[in-house]
């Protein structure tokens, strides 16, 4: 997007991060919609096999976390990582025999999500440092001062197709529109933080739990209709959230592929336009190589 | 329909009463005393937990300037497993005693509970919240989860309710394998807030409406029902679904929240009918709380 902005005001921070391990409890089941209880691998540690640009559902999975799930030992400064990490950001590995290698940030959920290139990603493992270079909130776009900005590193915003229309608008690419219907999990939760889960994407199961989104994919950039997400995430008729699906299947009832927030504002502050592909992968993917550069910059269309 | 049968106990078996502590809350807050409302003004939350003074059933959720206030005093329990097990035990109309401190003796009712680390919100008289204070003992007699009430169509799951109080509502059995409730108002599932996708036997849902933007009233004690929405075990979007639940704590400012309830009934919407009646509904009132807790418990 061609756009006036105060991205050059912005600063980078170097935040330490750790690959976190995959959590259970000795009960080890939860429950699904139906109330079918299930053990399924997802969430933390490193998931392989999924990423931007892949479908979002259809995995036998619970809250599946593409890549490298990471978080800091420190609960303040887990915060401080997780608050303000943003989408497209750059991740280098600092440790294990992966060390050296880049990759970027695809969203939050209440872990960093980081996707690296597959050969990369097979040698990540649990407890692997590495270090994001976060840079992007407090992003403000000038010419359109209603829509609030969040999560989005200036250079994945250079990256994305779109900008201010004729009519004042911001023109969004968007690969799918969601209803109030789908949101879930994540609703009263701060925006900077987590994801907003999306109900009726459960791949295989009834039709009365169909919202007709089991066709989303990791990476996807979508809109939530009557969403504001400025401070928080609520429901407001009239207003419009943007976000990029960060997380994938769940069977965990209530829960689903979640948008992480990059843009929120009133419905008529957009000028919303179906692409296919509006995804990461557009953006983000051809920076797989080791130079350091920002990939959303290094490989704009 | 995918939602083949309801993996509860079958019926006819006895509830058992547990007897569960809970602690007198005192509210808390970070090192900075701001939260910031859906417009985006920060506010001071006060009313958040603990014990509240003055508000009453049958009060406005609108009527204060609040954040999630109850009226009553909120348990909780220093260890957090034990505080989860509080939440997901006690059910609405539970017996609640004090132990210790100045209000020892006095008896209550349970309105509710809140989710996240749990909370059991309890009723009392206001002279005997007056003398309550934060670290006070109180006694929860449990009981309830797992219950099935008699003439019950099986496919309509019943929650969160002490088997004493489903006569002080108005909710009832009808022929046909249905249960009709009346109701202040019927709310789509997408007002669904804070909640879904949580367990409803441990927490509350915020529904995501405001005073005054045409809708009616909604009082403290009242009962909603939610269209769209399958509240038997986690809480989620199902078409078709209807659950209801009691009105216990009121609006927020926050984005995503609102005036809470705790979900009693859920079934598909042909065997749940809610009935709307938004200027004469009446959901629970304190003196059917006040006779709940004043009855002699029955000893199993």
């Amino acid at each position: 997007m061609n756009l006036t902005s105060n991205a050059a005001r912005l600063v980078s921070q170097v935040l330490a991060g750790e690959v976190w391990p995959a959590l259970a409890d000795r009960h080890a089941y939860r429950v699904g919609p139906d109330g079918q209880p299930f053990v399924l691998p997802g969430m933390g540690g490193v998931t392989l096999g999924v990423h931007c640009g892949d479908p979002a559902t259809g995995y036998a999975s619970d809250h599946l976390e593409p890549g490298a799930s990471v978080r800091h030992r420190e609960a303040g400064a887990n915060m401080a990582l997780q608050f303000l990490t943003c989408v497209g950001n750059t991740v280098r590995v600092e440790s294990g025999p992966s060390a050296g290698a880049l990759g970027h940030v695809i969203g939050q959920h209440a872990y960093v999500l980081v996707d690296f290139a597959p050969d990369v990603m097979a040698g990540v493992s649990t407890g692997d440092q590495v270090t994001v270079t976060a840079c992007g909130q407090g992003l403000a776009l000038a010419e359109h001062p209603a829509v609030t900005v969040k999560n989005l590193s200036p250079g994945l915003l250079a990256a994305m197709p779109g900008g201010t229309r004729a009519d004042g608008r911001l023109e969004v690419h968007v690969a799918a529109t969601v209803p109030a219907e789908a949101v879930g999990a994540g609703a009263g939760m701060v925006s900077e933080y987590a994801n907003t889960d999306l109900m009726g994407a459960y791949a295989g199961l009834g039709a009365d739990l169909s919202l007709g989104l089991e066709g989303l994919r990791i990476g996807d950039v979508v809109a939530l209709e009557e969403s504001d997400h400025r401070y928080g995430r609520g429901h407001r008729p009239g207003y419009l959230a943007i976000g990029v699906i960060s997380t994938g299947q769940c069977l965990l009832f209530g829960h689903g592929p979640g948008p992480s927030t990059l843009l929120s504002g009133p419905a008529d502050a957009f000028g919303v336009v179906t692409d296919p592909d509006a995804n990461l992968a557009s953006w983000l993917h051809g920076g797989w190589d080791a130079s350091g550069s920002h990939p959303g910059r290094e490989n704009a269309r | 329909m995918s939602a083949g049968g309801t993996a509860r106990p079958p019926a006819g078996l006895r509830p058992v009463a547990v007897n569960l502590l809970g602690v007198v809350e005192q509210p808390e807050l970070g090192g900075t005393p701001y939260r910031v409302d859906c417009d985006g003004r920060p506010y001071v939350p006060a009313g958040d937990g603990g014990i509240v003074l003055g508000l009453r059933l049958g009060e406005s959720v609108f009527a204060r300037d609040a954040d999630h206030a109850a009226p009553g005093a909120c348990l909780v329990h220093p260890d957090q497993a034990a505080r989860h097990a509080l939440a997901a035990y006690s059910c609405i109309g539970n017996l609640a005693v004090v132990r210790t401190g100045r209000a020892a003796g006095a008896r209550g009712a349970v309105l509710g509970k809140r989710g996240e680390e749990g909370r059991v919100i309890a009723a009392f008289a206001q002279e005997d919240l007056a003398r309550l204070r934060p670290a006070d003992q109180v006694a929860v007699r449990a009981c309830g989860q797992g219950w099935r009430p008699p003439g019950f169509p099986p496919d309509v799951a019943v929650l969160n309710l002490d088997p004493a109080v489903l006569t002080a509502l108005p909710v009832a059995p009808r022929g046909g394998g249905t249960v009709r409730a009346g109701v202040r108002m019927i709310v789509p599932s997408k007002l669904s807030g804070n909640g879904v996708g949580r367990p409803s036997a441990s927490w509350d849902l915020d529904l995501q409406i405001r005073a005054g933007l045409g809708a009616p009233d909604l009082l403290l004690g009242d009962l909603v029902a939610v269209s769209g929405l399958d509240a038997r075990y986690n809480m989620g979007y199902r078409n078709g679904w209807l659950t209801v639940g009691l009105v216990m704590h009121g609006a927020s400012p926050l984005p995503g929240h609102g005036p809470g309830i705790t979900p009693i009934l859920t079934g598909p919407a042909n065997a749940l009918l809610a009935e709307p009646d938004e200027a004469g509904h009446t959901g629970l009132t304190e003196a059917a709380l006040q006779r709940l807790s004043a009855a002699e418990v029955e000893v199993q």
